[in-house]
């Protein structure tokens, strides 16, 4: 797979999604002379404490992309189990096979070739809506949603209000 | 002993594909030739997140890798024949496939472009559709035949 194959790989894709866009986010890119950089806005599922947010991501591929996952960060600021303090994706699909540091996942839960900006934003999506109790990327958070749940909602609620004010 | 990868033309995947890889030299020096190190080696992925060029893998990696290359080369190549139970196009690039096109057959049946898959097999062992370990799978079809 060349970077050639893999520019084209995600240009078929973002040209996909402007033409059918998925329910729950958008997709374009941070600079439009690169493929590799994307910049996706998620919007707080519903039902969920995230409901009415409006959170901005960033997605970083590598030149080997599908052969390797992207990174995943968050821009906006969002409180999640699962989310690092500074904005870092940590779920199971965006970890390479055989690179087990936790030693927990099973290789189906981790990165394949066939994952797609959609299938990666939907695997987000239910993240924000069912955290992973079980590999805390923000430790603090996931103390808060087991032990001290009403912290956790008021936490969540000012970055909804945050994010709401950030994107009008 | 267990130095066989070490250079780039005896075992190396560009085997897989009929070889037509050129090995390109560092243009950097131009007092003399290229010390060793700095020819360009093919690139090996003893686990996924792990790449080392060909000279500096561990005798235990080579044998990894020298399995892999063997297993995947057992595995057979067609040519697309446009059946419409078969899948259209190659999950991992989108791409579809053209009549006549050299598709990899894996145990599972889930079909790719060669040099697709291959390059995805030598860094996991692994059908990236319904996620079939192919070493297993291989095992079982040489058990039964």
């Amino acid at each position: 797979m060349s970077e050639l194959q893999s520019s084209l790989l995600l240009k078929k894709q973002l040209a996909e999604l402007n033409k059918n866009p998925v329910e729950g986010f958008s997709a374009g890119l941070i600079d439009d002379n690169d493929i590799f950089r994307w910049e996706v806005l998620i919007i707080g599922p519903p039902d969920t404490l995230y409901e009415g947010g409006f959170f901005k991501a960033h997605l970083y591929f590598p030149k080997e992309y599908p052969l390797r996952p992207p990174r995943m960060k968050f821009v906006t600021e969002i409180w999640h189990p699962n989310i690092e303090k500074n904005g870092d994706v940590c779920i199971s699909i965006l970890h390479e096979p055989g690179d087990d540091k936790w030693g927990y996942e099973k290789a189906s839960e981790r990165w394949l070739p066939v994952h797609t900006v959609e299938t990666i934003l939907i695997s987000v999506i239910s993240m924000l809506a069912d955290p992973n109790d079980e590999s805390p990327a923000n430790v603090d958070a996931a103390k808060e949603w087991r032990e001290a749940y009403p912290e956790f909602k008021r936490k969540v609620a000012r970055c909804v209000r945050k994010s709401q004010e950030e994107c009008s | 002993m267990g130095n066989c990868l070490k250079r780039s033309a005896a075992d190396d995947i560009s085997l897989l594909r009929g070889g037509n890889e050129p090995t390109r030299e560092s243009s950097a020096d131009p007092l003399g030739p290229p010390l060793y190190s700095e020819i360009i080696q093919p690139v090996f992925y003893p686990s996924p997140s792990v790449s080392r060029p060909a000279s500096h893998l561990t005798e235990e990696e080579q044998v990894k890798i020298a399995k892999r290359i063997g297993l995947i080369q057992h595995l057979p190549i067609g040519s697309y024949d446009g059946c419409s139970k078969k899948s259209r196009e190659c999950v991992i690039c989108m791409v579809e496939f053209s009549v006549e096109e050299a598709v990899r057959y894996l145990p599972c049946m889930h079909i790719y472009h060669v040099s697709c898959i291959d390059d995805w097999l030598m860094r996991s062992l692994t059908c990236p559709s319904c996620m079939e370990p192919v070493d297993a799978a291989l095992l079982t079809t040489y058990e039964t035949t």
